[in-house]
């Protein structure tokens, strides 16, 4: 049959395509791999963690509310652990960082990004986010001050000064610092689409489902088909 | 089933009023098929489930969305905050998303394999020109739509598609600037545009179940062509659409569901293709995305905008790539339908399938000098495909065709 000809030429090309599209988004250094479980209640919870201490000095995840750190059964905190989180902040009010977007530009140049979205919003998701907090390295050329060179971002001079403080950590401490952007990097990837997991499990019994509907389907195509002569 | 239905006092009752039991008959259980339709043939019922999955999906989403580009905390704006909101706190608004942006793709997977079979089969031939005309004309409404409706999450890659998309006709003399003024709502995409292509949004599904009735109405007029391109008379070479080909329809939508619930299940992003990374990004009007591309279905018809220096020229081309689909029927000149017979034509047809995909991959890429020319070489060849039908039949040995099917 003549057409699969075609779809073979078609699927080829395609297998040709995507990778090298796949490459050419990609740009320049090889991205570290995540370690990352949004399955895992411990990893999600130590992330909001080094997310509240760290990163929310900050930034903010707008999207992602208090209520929600209740909600979500893959955060699952109490009411009393949410209430010390939030301060004065309303429970419906999504996490915001007290440092006004007028002061950042002042301190860094630019106003820092919204991380509710941040894993979805970049090429390599997780693995370019914890690339990133254990990439920062003093500039081989001498002319990026240390501490705004990276060798993952686009550029390589970035206006966010080091945050786990990697440049120039002890040995002793890598493994410790790894964990952090590994845990943090699983609660950013969590956050950008909530109920991913959730779907997953749907998922699995859709699947099972539409096969069986399939299979009974082509029976009774046979079935009825059966007097045709072709 | 159908016929115990049609027994019944009820139905009887809306018969007399409705003329259904001649409606049912003349276009289901007595319409005429031909019997050696292959499964290329099931892609036109598809066409049509995920239609109706786009309407029902944009109805739940449009409850929820709201088209205004005003600024709220973070550089978001309402309309980026609605789609959020859908995806994370309204009921299953998450599920009635990806399946809309999902369904989106897969509209234009199962269209385009149901427009290269019409291409490979010669379905575009007499009596079916008016047929693939009105197939053409919902191709086009199917790209508008999905052009608009890119826009309404206002990420980057909505804002900066819409702005250069609107720009190509400012490039067109005289009318240009007015044209482009009117689509966007004033001198530079904004909040007019949004609300505009949200509204065109709504309407051009609409217009598209008007024309696919057409489309249907005239097939069943013509009646379905065959893999063997023959003409076939009633009799032992056909059989009634119902139960035939309802059930292998039924069939079709069961595998077509299976793969369409597994991306928006498992991958609804598909790594980039269904859902671009930089519309996660919120609009901002002061940063130029590195590289800007359309979705993927519109990409080869970009490639060809892309290959030419001179904007106008591109603007030209484009559009005449898209219009030529309208004249192909009056093009090929050759008796025989079916790529089977037609050995020379059969090259050409793979070739510009090829071709398709070659210039859907390079409009997607970053552009780069060897991608340029490769693009060029695919527009002359997507060209010539159709400017040297009118003279193939005139070399072309086509093989014997059967007696029967």
């Amino acid at each position: 049959m003549k057409l699969k000809q075609l779809l073979t030429v078609a699927c080829l090309s395609l297998a040709v395509a995507f990778p090298m599209a796949a490459q050419a988004s990609g740009g320049g250094v090889a991205l570290k791999h995540a370690e990352v479980d949004v399955t895992s209640q411990e990893q999600i919870r130590r992330g909001l963690t080094v997310f509240v201490d760290v990163c929310m000095g900050c930034h903010s995840a707008k999207y992602v509310t208090y209520k929600g750190l209740i909600d979500y059964p893959e955060i699952g905190l109490s009411r009393e652990a949410v209430d010390e989180l939030r301060g004065d902040s309303p429970l419906t009010s999504g996490m915001i960082t007290d440092l006004s977007p007028e002061d950042a530009a002042v301190s860094y140049g630019k106003v820092p990004p919204d991380l509710s979205l941040i894993v979805n919003a970049r090429r390599g998701g997780a693995d370019y986010i914890y690339s990133l907090l254990t990439g920062f390295e003093s500039d081989p050329a001498g002319e990026v001050p240390d501490g705004n060179y990276n060798e993952y971002f686009p550029g390589h001079r970035i206006a966010m000064p080091d945050p786990l403080g990697w440049l120039d950590h002890d040995e002793a401490d890598t493994a410790e610092l790894e964990a952090q952007a590994n845990d943090v990097s699983a609660f950013l990837t969590f956050i950008g689409d909530p109920h991913q997991n959730e779907r997953h499990a749907i998922g699995k019994y859709v699947m099972i489902f539409l096969i069986l509907l399939t299979i009974v389907l082509y029976l009774l195509k046979k079935e009825v088909w059966k007097d045709v002569k072709h | 089933m159908l016929d115990k239905i049609m027994k019944s006092k009820l139905f009887g009752w809306v018969d007399e009023r409705t003329g259904a039991e001649a409606i049912i008959k003349s276009q289901l259980t007595e319409y005429e098929v031909p019997k050696n339709l292959n499964y290329m043939w099931n892609f036109g019922s598809l066409a049509l489930l995920v239609l109706v999955l786009q309407i029902l999906t944009g109805i739940f989403l449009a409850m929820y969305y709201k088209p205004s580009a005003a600024l709220t905390m973070g550089g978001y704006t309402v309309a980026f905050d609605s789609v959020e909101r859908i995806m994370r706190d309204v009921n299953f608004g998450w599920l009635i998303r990806y399946m809309h942006a999902v369904g989106a793709s897969a509209f234009f997977v199962v269209v385009y394999m149901h427009i290269g079979r019409g291409l490979y089969y010669g379905s575009y031939k007499g009596p079916r020109e008016l047929l693939w005309i009105i197939g053409v004309v919902i191709l086009l409404i199917m790209q508008g739509a999905a052009f608009f409706g890119y826009l309404l999450p206002w990420g980057q890659m909505s804002f900066w598609g819409a702005t250069v998309i609107t720009n190509l006709f400012g490039a067109l003399p005289v009318i240009g600037g007015f044209l482009q003024e009117v689509l966007r709502g004033g001198f530079a995409v904004g909040d007019p545009t949004l609300n505009r292509f949200f509204s065109l949004h709504y309407l051009f599904p609409l217009l598209l179940v008007a024309i696919v009735g057409g489309h249907v109405h005239a097939l069943h007029v013509v009646h379905s062509n065959n893999p063997t391109g023959l003409d076939v008379h009633e009799g032992k070479s056909t059989i009634p659409f119902h139960p035939y080909y309802t059930i292998k329809d039924a069939f079709g939508v069961g595998v077509f569901l299976t793969f369409y619930c597994y991306v928006v299940f498992f991958n609804p992003q598909m790594g980039g293709y269904f859902i671009e990374v930089d519309n996660y990004v919120p609009a901002n009007n002061l940063q130029t995305p590195p590289h800007i591309a359309p979705v993927w279905y519109l990409t080869p018809w970009y490639t060809i905008l892309r290959s030419f220096e001179s904007k106008l020229l591109g603007v030209v081309a484009m559009g005449a790539s898209l219009a030529i689909l309208f004249v192909l029927p009056f093009l090929d000149r050759s008796k025989v339908r079916s790529a089977r017979y037609r050995p020379v034509y059969r090259q050409m047809v793979y070739l510009f399938f090829v071709t398709v995909i070659i210039l859907g991959y390079c409009g997607h890429s970053a552009p780069t000098p060897t991608l340029k020319l490769v693009g060029q070489i695919t527009t002359a060849y997507y060209f010539a495909f159709f400017l040297l039908l009118p003279f193939v039949h005139k070399f072309e040995k086509t093989k014997p065709l059967p007696e029967e099917i």
